[in-house]
């Protein structure tokens, strides 16, 4: 009995530095946000800088915003368009370099590096690129000089300004992505591939009826990273498109291509609203938890246990 | 129960040394003040005058530049402020920021330097802010590309001189060897040309210095049509004679580049962009005229302080800090940094330095002749200008709206802007 409760004391004792840390970083800040998200803190020494509670007039006000509406919904769009996009390259780099083509190995660093640089250099590497390179590449060959007109660069509309957001996420997060696909598909054993093919089974069959079932728990970890990176898009939005082109939205000019993080950045730092950026930082956590749980759940079901 | 005493001790010493990191050493040798200033690009000629200047007064001065508009150092100044970390001496850029740290500011009307600059920050007949310097912006010209043209710039002073001129020169393109008229950028990300700089034509072209006359009726929802409706026109004109690219995804470096290299005649920017025609070797004589966003003539330039050193009140080296801020004014060293080293138009007589770039004489020129508007664009709050405005000009200069639908935008915002 006594060495029981020593144990669990020492177990305790061990978790304590890791409970306490995850606490003062994780726990504290999480809750006191949630509080300040109810009050009109605004962390400056304004005249009448006392914080008082408020209720839920932040989280009114956020939702009476078109801009955060708006967010939403381009959120949203970004996030479905750039899931697909990152498994489909992703699971083609895999497969591609899991062949048997020479120099494979070489191709997995190379598809990896881009994951290395820092999101915010990626942008103004690809602004430049959007801006600058495409259109020169117009002046100079023939039939791509639509390139050329100012009009059709792909940062200068809303909408394939998004596009090209869903392009540099790609590029970025395709190899990382592709790494554990590359697992997944190393583990799938030689012995089912081996059997089908005797049976006669072409690759495109192979593929179908073993490599996809085989890897299905790799797409629900691969789903879930895509789904909440391109959710919590932040450093790339901000310099590749700073929020921009804007567009109109219920009859009012606003910025076109402002993802969550950023509106969120953009209320509390640029309009000075910190605690409503606190309160939509709240409904972003709210929303992007139930999103992934459904998405986990489902991809869950899918998995074969073998 | 021995065992079980022991871990515990155990435990208490490991969370002692884990906690026990937390805490800061006690304080020797000098003191120590900190800045905090939101011009990256003089980041090293500060820290070196702050160098010499800690060394003479036996003072460790730590300075922190944070880059770019008032957006980029806002966050960091709350943090450290949430942080109980708050700089004795940071810098805010008008009204609405100073709103922001009222509660900080020291109140410096009692300095000595504040009797030797006329654009001192004051509020309610109390100075709070030191000019970190003087700046201006108007269109700045390439006097030789005018001068071929057969343009004079003295006709540049309202919206027909302009208006001419521009369409003299768009006809003379090829001639000229430009790619455009002016330089000009409306990308969001260059929201800060449109919703800051230009659009304070709107608010004080005209007027005499300090009249908030047209900022307090649109503060108050009231606009004037006819003023307005001018305005739409010149900026039209600046989006119409601009290079398309440049003007819908260009960056500061390509608006400024393109004036720098001879491809656009007129610029508009401010003095600001006197290192990077350096950079660019340009050689051309170059100065600024007005803005011409009325049909009548306007024969100024905006020249104002960009921006306040302001001192906290509750630094703990008060003395200190303050005494930074007059050795900066009074002494050779200070002045040195301020003009030669920093490139900067000092905003405090008693200065007999001048700044050696071209736009920068032009903005003491104008400042000289008493001919200066106000920059009153720091009465609406960040919000409104970067969030509000800056989303109608973009939409106007992509064309996506027409001059009619940018002044009923504008009008609409203005009144929804109404407290």
């Amino acid at each position: 009995m006594k060495t029981k409760r020593e144990n669990a004391l020492v177990f305790w004792l061990f978790l304590a530095p890791v409970l306490v840390a995850f606490a003062l970083v994780i726990v504290v800040p999480f809750a006191l946000g949630i509080y300040y998200s109810f009050t009109n803190w605004s962390s400056s020494a304004r005249a009448d800088s006392v914080v008082r509670f408020i209720g839920l007039e932040n989280y009114a006000k956020s939702f009476a915003d078109p801009a955060f509406l708006h967010s939403f919904i381009v959120t949203v769009g970004y996030t479905a368009m750039n899931v697909v996009f990152i498994n489909a390259v992703a699971f083609g780099l895999a497969m591609l370099v899991t062949s048997k083509i020479k120099l494979r190995k070489f191709y997995r660093v190379g598809f990896f590096l881009p994951n290395l640089i820092g999101g915010l250099i990626l942008g103004y590497i690809w602004q430049f690129l959007f801006n600058n390179a495409l259109p020169s590449l117009g002046n100079v060959i023939p039939f791509l000089s639509g390139l050329a007109d100012p009009d059709a660069y792909m940062l200068s509309k809303s909408g394939t300004a998004l596009v090209a957001l869903v392009i540099v996420g790609t590029w970025q997060y395709a190899g990382y992505i592709m790494m554990i696909y590359i697992a997944a598909i190393e583990n799938v054993p030689v012995e089912l591939h081996e059997a089908a093919m005797i049976d006669g089974a072409s690759p495109l069959q192979r593929l179908r009826a073993i490599t996809l079932p085989m890897v299905a728990q790799a797409f629900t970890v691969t789903m879930f990273l895509t789904l909440v990176q391109s959710f919590k898009q932040f450093d790339v939005n901000v310099s590749l498109t700073s929020g921009g082109p804007s567009t109109l939205f219920q009859g009012r000019p606003i910025l076109g291509t402002e993802l969550l993080a950023l509106n969120i950045y953009n209320t509390a730092f640029l309009s000075n609203k910190l605690s409503e950026g606190q309160a939509r930082a709240v409904v972003f956590f709210v929303v992007l938890a139930v999103i992934s749980l459904i998405q986990v759940a489902v991809n869950k079901k899918k998995e074969l246990e073998l | 129960m021995k065992k079980s005493l022991s871990i515990a001790l155990m435990a208490l010493v490991a969370m002692a040394l884990v906690l026990g990191s937390c805490g800061k050493p006690a304080e020797t040798g000098p003191k120590t003040i900190t800045i905090m200033q939101n011009k990256p690009e003089i980041d090293p000629m500060l820290k070196a005058y702050a160098a010499i200047w800690g060394q003479a007064n036996n003072v460790n001065v730590v300075v922190k530049s944070i880059g770019g508009t008032a957006g980029a150092m806002g966050p960091q100044l709350k943090a450290d402020y949430a942080a109980g970390d708050m700089p004795d001496i940071f810098t805010f850029d008008g009204l609405e920021s100073y709103k922001e740290w009222e509660g900080v500011i020291y109140d410096a009307s009692a300095e000595p330097w504040v009797q030797k600059t006329s654009v001192a920050f004051k509020y309610n007949g109390k100075v709070f802010g030191a000019p970190v310097a003087v700046e201006g912006w108007g269109m700045a010209y390439n006097a030789d590309m005018l001068a071929k043209a057969g343009i004079d710039p003295k006709t540049l002073v309202n919206y027909d001189g302009f208006k001419a001129a521009f369409e003299k020169l768009d006809k003379m393109k090829a001639e000229l060897g430009i790619a455009s008229v002016v330089s000009m950028a409306a990308s969001v990300e260059m929201g800060w040309v449109t919703a800051h700089h230009n659009f304070n034509s709107l608010l004080s072209n005209g007027l005499p210095y300090g009249d908030l006359s047209v900022v307090n009726d649109l503060l108050a929802g009231k606009v004037d049509a006819t003023r307005l409706s001018e305005y739409a026109d010149w900026v039209e004109l600046l989006f119409k004679y601009a290079d398309r690219s440049v003007l819908l995804t260009g960056n500061y470096d390509s608006q400024v580049g393109a004036f720098a290299t001879g491809k656009a005649a007129f610029l508009h920017q401010g003095n600001w962009t006197d290192p990077n025609m350096k950079a660019a070797n340009a050689t051309f004589k170059m100065a600024f005229a007005p803005h011409g966003s009325m049909k009548q003539a306007t024969d100024g330039i905006f020249v104002s302080a960009p921006s306040y050193y302001a001192i906290n009140k509750e630094s703990k080296n008060l003395d200190l800090a303050r005494k930074f801020i007059v050795d900066l004014v009074n002494t050779p060293e200070g002045h040195n940094y301020m003009v030669k080293e920093a490139g900067m138009i000092p905003a405090y007589s008693g200065v007999s330095l001048k700044p050696d770039g071209q736009l920068s004489q032009s903005v003491q020129e104008w400042s000289a002749a008493g001919k200066v508007y106000s920059w009153s664009q720091y009465y609406f709050t960040g919000d409104f200008r970067d969030k509000v405005l800056n989303p109608i000009y973009n939409q106007f200069a992509a064309g996506q709206i027409t001059k009619a639908q940018f002044i009923d935008q504008m009008t609409k915002a203005f009144i929804a802007n109404k407290q």
